[in-house]
């Protein structure tokens, strides 16, 4: 899963346009929140050197935080679900918690960044609004539009009802 | 409708997300805005500062040209005053044999009765020996060209009716040079 996530944040892609935070929030789900958290925190580990934008340096940490932050969540989501949710409810409430994960992400990757050089975090902010914007509005739409087939496919694969997990708890 | 106690709190989550991106926008625009008002600040500033120093020049020029325009009248009055004082020679330096290169001097003004040493001093710098012996100036060198054996400045003038070059008879100082007339100096092997 790892490789898999390096392997699309190295591909050729628009700025802040990703697909790790859709993979690890499903890992959570699928595997639980340990897992989600873990698979984040490498993946970001790894990409903060191979990254084609540059090595990451003092503020990969932050990433790590942030992605490790995206899978947890996911663990967590999958707990907190019941029956199995129908396929339009369940894309709407993971998109608006892609949202605010997504948010989340980067408020804590621009406050990392604005302590350790000592900028202004709202400049910070707010210089990069543009990148927020795509990032949180493409994941928005990933995950409202993938995450529900990738499990169902995960589902298949896997053999196990995921909607048992909660029955199972 | 499935409105679970969990499904509000993400949809208030989502909310949050939507308010925070759009004060981040409103913010974004604020800054762009006082930018901009200080880009206008600014520009406005260098525009009247612009303005000021265009109107100073503008008042300068002005000055200058009357200021021209009164020196021009009393040149022309010099000049008119003088006019039966002076008169106009053309002198013609030859650097071929040195550089290739031949420059003109037309129209030079010089007073009435001058010899050709001191019409030639007034378009170039020349260097001369008064020779008491020969009562005369031999040119030693011409706008820093000097005479190296076997070359040497020369002087000749020209027949006003024959355009013909003919050498100067005597030194360039004992030569008393007439309106009109054309002369040549050649740095040549004699």
């Amino acid at each position: 899963m790892a490789s898999l996530c390096v392997g699309i944040q190295l591909t050729p892609r628009p700025p802040n346009v990703e697909f790790t935070s859709l993979i690890c929030f499903l890992t959570g789900f699928l595997f639980g929140g340990f897992f989600g958290a873990l698979l984040g925190a490498l993946t970001m580990f790894i990409n903060g050197f191979l990254s084609p934008w540059g090595f990451a340096g003092i503020i990969m940490p932050f990433q790590i935080l942030g992605m490790a932050l995206m899978g947890f969540v996911g663990g967590v989501y999958r707990k907190s679900l019941g029956k199995e949710p129908s396929a339009r409810w369940f894309s709407f409430e993971v998109s608006f918690l892609a949202a605010f994960l997504t948010l989340v992400y980067d408020l804590i990757t621009n406050v990392g960044y604005a302590v350790l050089f000592n900028v202004n975090i709202i400049f910070v902010l707010i210089m990069g609004t543009w990148f927020t914007i795509v990032h949180v509005v493409s994941n928005t739409a990933l995950f409202g539009s993938a995450l529900f087939g990738l499990t169902r496919i995960a589902s298949n694969l896997l053999g196990e009802d995921l909607w048992s997990y909660q029955k199972e708890a | 409708m499935e409105l679970s106690k969990r499904s509000l709190i993400v949809f208030c989550l989502g909310w949050l997300a939507s308010l925070v991106l759009t004060s981040y926008v409103a913010g974004y625009y604020y800054m762009e805005f006082q930018k901009e008002a200080q880009l206008s600040r600014d520009y406005a500033d260098m525009y009247n500062e612009l303005v000021q120093n265009y109107t100073s020049l503008l008042n300068e020029h002005l000055e200058l040209v009357q200021q021209y325009e009164f020196e021009k009248q009393n040149l022309t009055e010099l000049l008119e005053k003088y006019g039966s004082c002076i008169m106009r020679v053309n002198i013609r330096i030859d650097y071929k044999e040195w550089n290739g290169t031949v420059v003109w001097y037309n129209d030079t003004i010089v007073p009435l009765g001058c010899n050709l040493l001191q019409a030639t001093e007034t378009v170039a710098v020349v260097n001369s020996t008064y020779w008491p012996d020969l009562q005369a100036s031999f040119v030693d060198a011409i706008n820093g060209v000097w005479n190296s054996p076997p070359y040497y400045w020369m002087w000749l003038y020209q027949d006003a009716n024959t355009t013909t070059w003919t050498y100067g008879p005597v030194g360039a100082d004992l030569f008393t040079v007439e309106s009109d007339q054309v002369f040549m100096w050649r740095y040549e092997k004699p």
